[in-house]
């Protein structure tokens, strides 16, 4: 299986630099918009991939590892949503250590994940790849891998020079 | 998938598990330590805080006198105290006019009960299973430590010493007015089970009576709230109806005639 060169931070544009590690900065702006509903930042993060991924292999690659990267802590943070307002209709806001449980659990996630995001960006600002443990290697899969032409397909490019 | 993938996967999965249990075991800690701080307040304190509460229950309430119930409650409190191995309280049972089906405990081991309560027990079985469950709740010293969670340390204290009538009547409104947790709801029930074996009264009573509150909480009833007021219920009458008392224990049952006690409450 063959993969697409990895471009080397002196090889990409400032501009690609940025981007990237804008899939990562915009999400926090996007948290703190749509709290208390963790659905915003995964909303934004979608449209921010679909409308950078063709931009360079190296923009698709953050945008798409900070988009999957957010899918855990989002529906974690759905989970203590909901357990929240389920508690607070039927039991009255009588809370348990189950429940502290959960929340501190989503609570390390959520700030695991934003210090990881912080790395990230910053390494995507240096024009550096950074892997997220499984996602890294999604989003590089995703990226960089070649695909085979289908069958059918020509390899001859449909503008050639006049001589 | 790719192995690397996979094993990926298996490991962040494995950092979830071991975040989530951690979260767990952290968060029972602090509530157990929490839980607790019954410590901070001394025997000699609690009886005076009782002492207050007391007076003010009787300012609110009135107290029913009443020759049969009183002989009544005293024979059923009596095979209930004899059975306790040993105690720090000098327990006082009081029946209060209300049509609440409810008793409290207060501390220093001060125990009211509704005259509504009497009403709605069918036997002096079911009275006795209740009142176990109060004094449960007295020896597990739950009231102090709700009441030191509440209100904090400092709050308690300033109303110990200077006896502040606004300030006990907010203790008394936190002990009338909010239920204990589940966990103390368990321990005062378990408490109450072997209080009853003890006594040689079936511990089943305190699952019939249970069962005809929760039939009776269907029309929901805020009266119920001390005593029926969580929604794990069923757990409840299930443990007290599975209750496993030792193969020899005979009840032995109260010669107290029921109907004549509550026909004379009502008069």
């Amino acid at each position: 299986m063959e993969y697409y060169p990895l471009p080397q931070p002196a090889e990409i544009p400032e501009r690609e630099k940025e981007d990237a590690m804008g899939a990562y900065l915009m999400m926090f702006a996007a948290v703190a918009i749509g709290l208390p509903l963790p659905i915003i930042n995964l909303i934004a993060a979608i449209i921010y991939y679909y409308i950078n991924r063709k931009k360079s292999r190296f923009i698709h690659f953050h945008s798409l590892q900070s988009l999957l990267s957010q899918i855990p802590t989002t529906v974690i943070n759905w989970g203590l949503v909901i357990w929240s307002v389920g508690i607070l209709l039927r039991e009255n806001w009588k809370l348990t250590p189950e429940f502290w449980g959960y929340a501190i659990f989503a609570g390390t996630s959520t700030l695991l994940y934003f210090v990881f995001s912080l790395i990230a960006a910053y390494k995507a600002r240096q024009g550096r790849m950074y892997y997220f443990l499984f996602f890294g290697k999604v989003a590089y899969e995703a990226a960089y891998k070649m695909v085979p032409e289908k069958p059918g397909e020509s390899s001859e490019p449909a503008n050639k020079p006049p001589f | 998938m790719k192995k690397g993938v996979l094993r990926d996967f298996l490991i962040l999965l494995g950092i979830a598990v071991l975040l989530l249990l951690t979260g767990y075991y952290l968060a029972r800690k602090i509530w157990d330590s929490g839980a607790d701080l019954s410590y901070k307040v001394s025997y000699e304190q609690e009886d005076k805080l009782g002492e207050g509460l007391s007076d003010l229950v009787l300012k609110q309430f009135t107290a029913l006198k009443n020759r049969t119930a009183d002989s009544a409650l005293d024979q059923i409190t009596g095979r209930l105290i004899n059975a306790l191995d040993s105690s720090r309280y000098r327990y006082q049972f009081v029946i209060l006019k209300s049509d609440q089906i409810n008793a409290f405990t207060i501390p220093g081991g001060n125990i009211f009960v509704f005259s509504g309560l009497i009403e709605f027990t069918e036997s002096p079985e079911e009275l006795a299973a209740v009142l176990a469950h109060e004094i449960g709740h007295a020896e597990k010293r739950h009231v102090v430590s709700r009441l030191v969670n509440e209100l904090s340390i400092a709050v308690l204290l300033s109303g110990l010493s200077n006896g502040d009538p606004s300030l006990v009547a907010r203790i008394l409104k936190e002990i009338i007015g909010n239920g204990f947790d589940r966990e103390q709801e368990n321990q005062a029930d378990q408490f109450g089970l072997r209080l009853l074996e003890r006594a040689r009264i079936s511990p089943k009573s305190l699952a019939r009576f249970f069962e005809r509150l929760e039939t009776k909480g269907l029309d929901y009833d805020e009266s119920l709230e001390l005593l029926m007021n969580h929604p794990h219920n069923s757990k409840r009458i299930d443990q007290a109806r599975r209750f496993k008392t030792k193969n020899d224990f005979q009840p032995v049952p109260f010669n107290i005639d029921w109907k004549k006690v509550k026909k004379s409450i009502k008069e």
